[in-house]
């Protein structure tokens, strides 16, 4: 008797969090639908269309040719390649920066939340205006750029850092580091304070040095960190814009160019708005396959 | 749970599209609010005595006529293609105001695509005569007067005296066009006055439609043009054999170092630059700072052939209007000598309007006298073409990466193809 009252109470108060869990979803939902989801199909729906943006009454079908003109773009691959590139070096570079800074400043000595202050600092400024400091810094005349005013104090010869296709993307790679490694370091520093120290003190019994620890007590205890670390850096530099935007406005000679500029560009500047409707399409579709991949990959783990 | 969310996710996709739907036939410009009409103009931000000009005259107008009041949004130009994508956004939500200012060359390109309405009911023949003619040929497109503008400008050589002083040169004319600098003189003298503390020029306006305002001019000087007359082709003008050349004279200036790619804001104001290419609206500050400066004619090529740019951001009244006779009204007024001599005055440009230099000041010699004699003489208005702000664009794209190395033919080639595809594209056909 007394076990049957109590289930009648429990799926009672079942239903009672049902309902408050549905009724708080709704703004959740609503949001979702109208920022995500109804822009996404839109986008989709007008990239089979011809629709110059500076004309929202005369929109024509146009079947597949967006994505036809989109694959034989040679600026569409140029894009690619670029965010691709930046992609690929700003990953490692970063959360290796950001790994070694959390190691540094997850201690508990004094003075160390000092440090944690300033490496995260670059982090609550807006990129915009962190975009447009380093532009100065980066500038290629002696009297106006810091960095280059530094070189010829020491002997050297001035860099082209924004104006020399060699080095611009790279300049914009070095920066974005710097600034992204101060958020991936807290995450680190979380990480790091969530081993236990026990594991730390077993290894030492077991005659591990400093790397040793590092290895196979440090990292190990790490990896969901390092997993979870990889994936959004990976994701945020595909959609890189706001630097070359600022900074180079995707030159010189289409170096920094990537793949949000590109639709950018396209769509806003151009007018082209099927067609850059068509290639948003493909990058939607490209950083979803990659983020899967990324997630099956280390899940396997 | 799962059914739940589902129908609720359903419905919030509906309520969505509905929403977008409808909020797409808006309009800005509110109808007539009872018998009040009220409208909105858009401009862009300006300097303090801009600002206030609009303050005060729109007050004025606003007391004088209770029907129909007037409210400004001022638009921030953070870049120098923001102010057009900020209309371009409006534009595919039907939501333009009922005024809007429109840089010169954009007024092809928007009327061409149906964004602004003919003002011909507005402004009779004799109105139009007393403006310059560069400004009617900016605000024309296929024979109607589609906008107005208040003001104009020009560019000139500024040049730094003591630096002149320092490096040997003679000061370049202030009052005789056949004394100007030539483009080897400009060369060679920009040469001579770079040290290692200042260059000899600045020449970069900026990484957008200053390129094409201001270095066109070479092009014109040097007997190329950019598009064909009627606007519609670029292949065989903007890569033509001229337009290489003019590309090459400049070149040498960055890989020299007598210009800087990335100058320094107010590079000149500051020291940084022996002289520079600059605006009719840079005399308020230069006047204003203690530089020891002087003023020369734009320079000229080696044959004596002399251009200036001009053009100016003008008013018309957009599609979305709902009160197009209200709107006239208002510019009609807007563009009375008095407003366009004391707004011009406020914004330290010169007038379009020939009858306000009457009540203007200081414009009959010096800096000023030498901005109008260029207006009225040298003058040449930018590319009249639909596809105008591809061709700003894509020029500019071509001569930064001209400047930092590439290939001139084939970055100009890229340009034509460009320009002609889009041309083809949208204007070609009959009906668009």
């Amino acid at each position: 008797m007394g076990k049957k009252s109590m289930s009648v109470e429990k799926s009672s108060y079942n239903r009672m969090e049902n309902r408050a869990g549905m009724l708080m979803s709704i703004p959740a939902v609503m949001l979702l639908a109208a920022f995500l989801i109804v822009p996404i199909s839109y986008t989709i729906y007008y990239s089979f269309f011809k629709y110059q943006v500076i004309r929202p009454d005369s929109i024509v079908f146009h079947g597949l040719n967006n994505y036809l003109n989109l694959f034989k773009d040679e600026a569409f691959w140029q894009s690619l390649r670029n965010t691709v590139y930046f992609t690929v070096i700003v990953v490692p570079l970063q959360c290796t920066l950001a790994l070694g800074l959390a190691l540094l400043v997850s201690g508990k000595r004094r003075g160390v939340s000092v440090f944690r202050t300033m490496y995260f600092s670059p982090q609550v400024t807006s990129m915009v205006v962190i975009a447009i400091l380093w532009t100065i810094l980066y500038n290629s005349n002696a009297n106006t750029g810091l960095i280059n005013a530094f070189l010829t104090n020491i002997g050297l010869n001035t860099i082209d850092f924004l104006n020399s296709p060699k080095t611009a993307m790279n300049s914009i790679i070095f920066m974005s580091a710097w600034q992204g490694a101060g958020y991936q370091m807290m995450i680190f520093v979380a990480g790091l304070n969530s081993i236990p120290a026990e594991q730390y003190e077993a290894a030492s019994v077991d005659g591990a040095g400093r790397w040793g620890k590092f290895c196979f007590v440090t990292v190990p205890g790490l990896m969901n960190t390092i997993k979870y670390v990889i994936m959004i850096t990976l994701i945020q530099a595909m959609k890189l814009f706001t630097q070359p935007y600022i900074m180079t406005k995707g030159g010189p000679q289409n170096s920094t160019k990537t793949l949000v500029y590109y639709i950018y560009e396209q769509g806003f500047q151009r007018g082209h708005f099927g067609y850059a409707c068509a290639a948003a399409t493909v990058f939607f579709i490209l950083i979803v396959t990659l983020s899967l991949a990324v997630k099956k990959i280390t899940r396997t783990n | 749970m799962k059914k739940f969310l589902g129908v609720l996710l359903a419905a919030s996709i509906g309520v969505s599209l509905i929403a977008c739907g409808s909020a797409g036939s808006g309009s800005k410009s509110e109808g007539s609010n009872g018998d009040v009409v009220n409208l909105t103009i858009w401009s862009p931000t300006d300097t303090e005595p801009v600002e206030a000009w609009w303050a005060d005259k729109l007050a004025q107008w606003n007391e004088e006529n209770p029907g129909i009041q007037v409210t400004r949004e001022a638009i921030d130009r953070s870049d120098s293609y923001a102010y057009e994508n900020k209309v371009t956004t409006a534009t595919t939500s039907n939501d333009l105001p009922d005024l809007l200012y429109v840089d010169g060359p954009n007024i092809s390109y928007y009327a061409a695509n149906g964004l602004i309405v003919p003002l011909t009911d507005y402004f009779t023949d004799e109105d139009l005569a007393d403006l310059m003619p560069c400004t009617v040929q900016q605000c024309t497109y296929d024979d109607t007067l589609y906008a107005v503008s208040a003001t104009e400008s020009s560019v000139a050589l500024y040049y730094n005296k003591d630096y002149l002083d320092a490096a040997g040169i003679a000061y370049p004319s202030e009052d005789n066009i056949e004394e100007a600098w030539t483009w080897s003189e400009f060369y060679e003298n920009t040469g001579k006055l770079t040290t290692g503390d200042y260059v000899g020029t600045s020449i970069i306006m900026d990484k957008g439609e200053g390129l094409i305002y201001a270095l066109g001019q070479f092009w014109t000087e040097n007997n190329a043009q950019m598009i064909s007359e009627d606007g519609t082709e670029a292949d065989g003008y903007i890569n033509s054999k001229e337009s290489v050349e003019t590309a090459e004279y400049l070149v040498q200036f960055i890989e020299n170092g007598y210009a800087n790619l990335d100058p320094v804001k107010d590079e000149f104001l500051n020291g940084y630059a022996a002289t520079m290419l600059g605006g009719s609206w840079n005399i308020g500050e230069v006047e204003a700072s203690d530089l020891n400066w002087g003023v020369s004619y734009f320079p000229i090529s080696d044959e004596g052939k002399a251009s200036s740019p001009t053009g100016d951001w003008s008013v018309a009244i957009t599609k979305d209007s709902k009160n197009v006779d209200a709107a006239g009204k208002f510019i009609q007024w807007f563009m009375s000598t008095d407003n366009v001599a004391s707004y011009a005055s406020a914004i330290v440009k010169p007038a379009s309007r020939i009858s306000a230099y009457e009540q203007m000041e200081g414009w009959e010699e010096g800096p000023r006298a030498l901005m109008l004699w260029q207006l009225q003489n040298t003058g040449t208005a930018r590319p009249n073409s639909p596809s105008y702000s591809v061709l700003s664009s894509d020029f500019a794209s071509a001569l930064l990466n001209i400047f930092s190395g590439a290939d001139i033919q084939s970055e100009f080639d890229k340009v034509a193809v460009s320009f002609d595809d889009n041309y083809k594209d949208y204007y070609a056909e009959s009906e668009k």
